[in-house]
């Protein structure tokens, strides 16, 4: 293991650099930032509208928390996931980090970790300037600060999961994409809808689990989010996609390694 | 020795005894089925009885959500019942449109992003070709596979109802009927291959063009919903893709749309995509790859 | 010889298609050319040398080690791929010195050893040029840069005088020369037979995925019997050279040249050729201004072995 540890770091100090650089990172950046914009769209119109108000926490938890939970980490989680073998490949570019002194299960984690860092940092900017703009006027409240901790933690959680489920389906999968905007747009985002222990076979389950639970007495912020939803108890939900994410990326690693990739000219 | 004999020389291995000797066979034997063009047809249409029994398992749990498609729900028409609205329906439904998209995801996404990637604008540009001949190669790619989901089936819908129903009713209480049904078939080609035209050609990446088509699409629809929840204004409904050829499509069929917007509006704002995608297709189609 | 680089039987088949048919080779150090028609194995084989490929049977190792899933061998092997493929995102000075860092060079060390690649290949210039503005010929030169920069002790270069103008390639010719003296193993794969020439006389031809010839270039010559040796004589008065020899047992055949002056005998003895040739010429019978051997050469030897 401690063998590791020096490809991984170089690994994602390459690729932390690299992701910076790309074009598409740019726009991605753009639709991490546009719940935000949204938000100060939404803010402008209360403003300039006579007797009109925003009731930020409940459009925090109804249009950002659920446009990041179920749908921006899951697209950006696909599509970094399966590019961490897939760019490689399609780019040609995997001969030059195979002929390196570094074990290919480094290549795997070093790109994941150096993604996920990049990724997290994108999602949790957009989430806070929404935040921010949307609860402008209870920024002194601790209890919304919390919320938003809790916020992004699930996200960071999820972002995490779904990277390395999307790694493995890459490493795995000629048609990784397809996989993917199946698996996030039909059964991620449909099964959770299920009643009984259906729901329990998605990640968004056990993610949803962990959001703060629906205000008793009247309808919660995250009424929309939680709609028959049986959660799961939150320990027990951050076990499950701790260990789908050592799991998927223990597996990635595994059948990384033992692929064969040969480029034609 | 230096030069090796080149005629036939003896396999020098052993022969390893297998658990199952027959896999392999069976194995090869699936493999070569597979190769047949139209065992995969066949494969594919062998699924339907089951989709469709698994459907009707599902609509004899909630027979009620159902009664609507022999019944009609109040202030429409029954499902059953041909009418404009049944193929305004059919062409402007929300899982036709979806399964377009994923069409294009599939099939047209690399349509532009691959001869970027592999430097082939060169190639065809140094054949007699035009870049609008290129172009409408291209959107024609596209474009049939959209034609083929909605003016096949669309003429057929209508040659199958004059048939079964032994007359040309549906012509004559419906005269714009085949006409909308070839406008609309024209218009969701158009507006897909020119949409994925543009994303395909803004990246040398296809799996970068497949996720972002599959996102404007989705994420249009999306934004429509937020602002439409929050302000409650109809005009929102300019933001979808989806929203936009829906309300093109009542239009074209003469039946009521399901928001009060200009249907005008709506085609302006698809225009517009294929404008864009027309004006980015011409900078980015070029033999010569400018660098700075 | 010890040999670097061992391969035991090895053999690769993609599905049903054979790429590589029980190939046994020792490589030492110096330079060992590859070559082969298309088709023949050679990138089979040169990726399966590089790890990048697993045997389907046999061995492949590098100092004694088996190459498969062993990328600590990789400290040591500097490779040039024969694909045109970069981060296009990067300049060219921060793809060897990122190349490097993956290495284990520390970030100063790493930038030292690129800037001294890079001058090398005469790309110092272009360092901050991003690389989707490099030509042709100055993406080869990177990707030879990105291989030497960590000073490796074997090389592996799959055709790296590719898309290089001639006097590049005469640069590069000489640094694997001088990588050669200084006790380097090099292995190069191309199918321009004079480049291969200009680097060694040691080759291994490959056709149809199976070692075809392995050795000296003039030994395998030797060994064609199948073809007489050519010897082209340019003299004053060829016909009479010509009779002159063609009493000898040794001469198969003998043809005029198309320019004036030249003959060329056919011979399976050359000793017992060049024995007469030699004694006419002292006796003073004949004044002969060249003598060549046009058929003693690497594309000669691969024609006549690979039958075109």
């Amino acid at each position: 293991m401690s063998g590791l540890a020096r490809p991984v770091r170089s690994i994602f100090s390459f690729y932390l650099f690299l992701v910076r650089r790309a074009r598409r990172t740019k726009a991605f950046a753009l639709v991490a930032l546009l719940p935000a914009v949204t938000a100060l769209v939404i803010r402008i119109n209360a403003w300039l509208t006579p007797g009109a108000s925003v009731d930020g926490p409940a459009v925090f938890a109804n249009m950002v928390l659920t446009f990041n939970l179920q749908f921006l980490i899951l697209v950006l989680a696909l599509f970094y996931g399966t590019s961490i073998s897939a760019e490689e490949i399609e780019g040609r570019t995997l001969t030059y980090l195979t002929t390196r002194p570094v074990p290919k299960a480094a290549i795997i984690l070093g790109k994941y970790g150096a993604y996920g860092v990049f990724l997290g940092g994108m999602v949790i900017v957009g989430v806070a300037a929404a935040f921010a703009i949307l609860e402008a006027d209870r920024l002194a409240d601790a209890a919304e600060w919390l919320v938003l901790l809790r916020s992004v933690a699930v996200l960071a959680l999820g972002l995490a999961t779904y990277l390395a489920f999307f790694t493995l389906a890459g490493v795995l999968l000629r048609k990784s994409i397809l996989f993917g905007l199946m698996f996030c747009f039909g059964w991620e985002n449909i099964v959770p809808y299920f009643p009984g222990a259906t729901q329990r076979l998605t990640l968004m389950h056990y993610l949803k689990s962990l959001l703060p639970p629906v205000a008793t007495g009247g309808e919660g912020r995250f009424a929309f989010l939680m709609f028959k939803l049986e959660p799961s108890a939150p320990a027990a939900a951050v076990i499950t996609l701790a260990a789908v994410t050592a799991a998927a990326l223990g597996l990635a690693c595994w059948a990384f390694a033992r692929k064969e990739y040969s480029f034609e000219e | 020795m230096p030069i090796a004999e080149q005629g036939y020389t003896h396999w020098g291995g052993r022969f390893v005894e297998r658990r199952v000797p027959w896999g392999p066979i069976t194995r090869l034997g699936v493999r070569m089925a597979f190769k047949r063009k139209f065992f995969k047809l066949a494969f594919a249409l062998s699924f339907m009885p089951a989709v469709v029994f698994a459907a009707g398992i599902y609509v004899s749990e909630r027979l009620e959500d159902f009664q609507f498609m022999f019944k009609g729900r109040p202030g429409s028409t029954s499902f059953l019942e041909v009418n404009p609205l049944y193929f305004k329906s059919y062409f402007a439904g929300d899982f036709l449109l979806f399964m377009l998209v994923m069409m294009m995801v599939l099939g047209g996404a690399g349509l532009i992003a691959d001869d970027l990637r592999s430097n082939s604008l060169q190639l065809y540009f140094a054949r007699p070709i035009r870049k609008r001949d290129y172009l409408a190669g291209k959107l024609a790619t596209a474009g049939a596979f959209v034609l083929l989901f909605t003016l096949a089936p669309g003429v057929l819908f209508i040659l199958l109802k004059i048939v079964f129903a032994g007359s040309f009713k549906i012509l004559t209480a419906y005269p714009w009927i085949p006409a909308a049904v070839v406008l609309d078939s024209l218009l969701l080609a158009t507006f897909f291959s020119a949409y994925t035209l543009l994303i395909s050609s803004l990246s040398k990446n296809r799996r970068y063009a497949a996720v972002l088509l599959f996102l404007g699409y989705l994420f249009s629809d999306l934004f429509f919903g937020i602002f439409y929840g929050i302000f409650h204004n109809p005009a929102f409904c300019l933001l979808s893709i989806k929203a936009n050829l829906q309300q093109v499509a009542a239009a074209l069929f003469r039946v009521p749309p399901a928001f009060d917007v200009p249907w005008l509006y709506s085609l302006l704002v698809l225009a517009a995509i294929v404008a864009a995608s027309a004006a980015v297709l011409a900078r980015k189609t070029r033999g010569v790859e400018v660098i700075k | 010889m010890t040999a670097v680089i061992r391969t035991q039987g090895l053999s690769k088949w993609y599905g049903n298609v054979l790429g590589l048919s029980d190939v046994t080779l020792e490589i030492g150090a110096g330079i060992t050319g590859l070559l082969g028609p298309n088709g023949a194995g050679k990138s089979t084989f040169m990726k399966l040398v590089t790890g990048q490929l697993k045997p389907s049977l046999g061995r492949v190792e590098i100092l004694d080690r088996p190459v498969w899933n062993n990328t600590a061998l990789f400290a040591r092997i500097g490779f040039c791929p024969e694909q045109d493929a970069f981060y296009d995102e990067l300049t060219g000075g921060e793809f060897v010195t990122r190349l490097l860092e993956l290495q284990g060079f520390s970030r100063a060390e790493a930038e030292e050893r690129a800037g001294k690649a890079l001058r090398f290949v005469e790309l110092a210039a272009e360092k901050d040029r991003l690389l989707r503005g490099y030509s042709r010929g100055m993406r080869q030169r990177l990707k030879i840069a990105q291989t030497i920069a960590h000073d490796p002790d074997i090389l592996i270069l799959d055709e790296p005088l590719n898309g290089l103008d001639p006097l590049s390639k005469r640069k590069i010719i000489r640094l694997i020369r001088d990588l050669r003296d200084a006790g380097r193993t090099i292995l190069v794969s191309s199918h321009v037979l004079p480049e291969i020439e200009a680097l060694t006389r040691s080759i291994v031809l490959l056709h149809h995925g199976k070692i075809l010839a392995q050795g000296d270039v003039p030994y395998i010559r030797e060994l064609i019997d199948k073809h007489p040796h050519k010897v082209a004589v340019t003299c004053a008065d060829p016909r009479t050279l010509a009779a002159g020899l063609l009493g000898q047992p040794s001469v198969l055949n003998v043809q005029f040249g198309p320019e004036a002056g030249t003959v060329v005998f056919e011979t399976r003895d050359r000793d017992a050729f060049f024995g007469r040739l030699t004694r006419l010429i002292a006796e003073g019978a004949q004044d002969v201004e060249e003598i060549t051997s046009p058929d003693d050469n690497l594309q000669a030897v691969f024609d006549y072995l690979v039958g075109t």
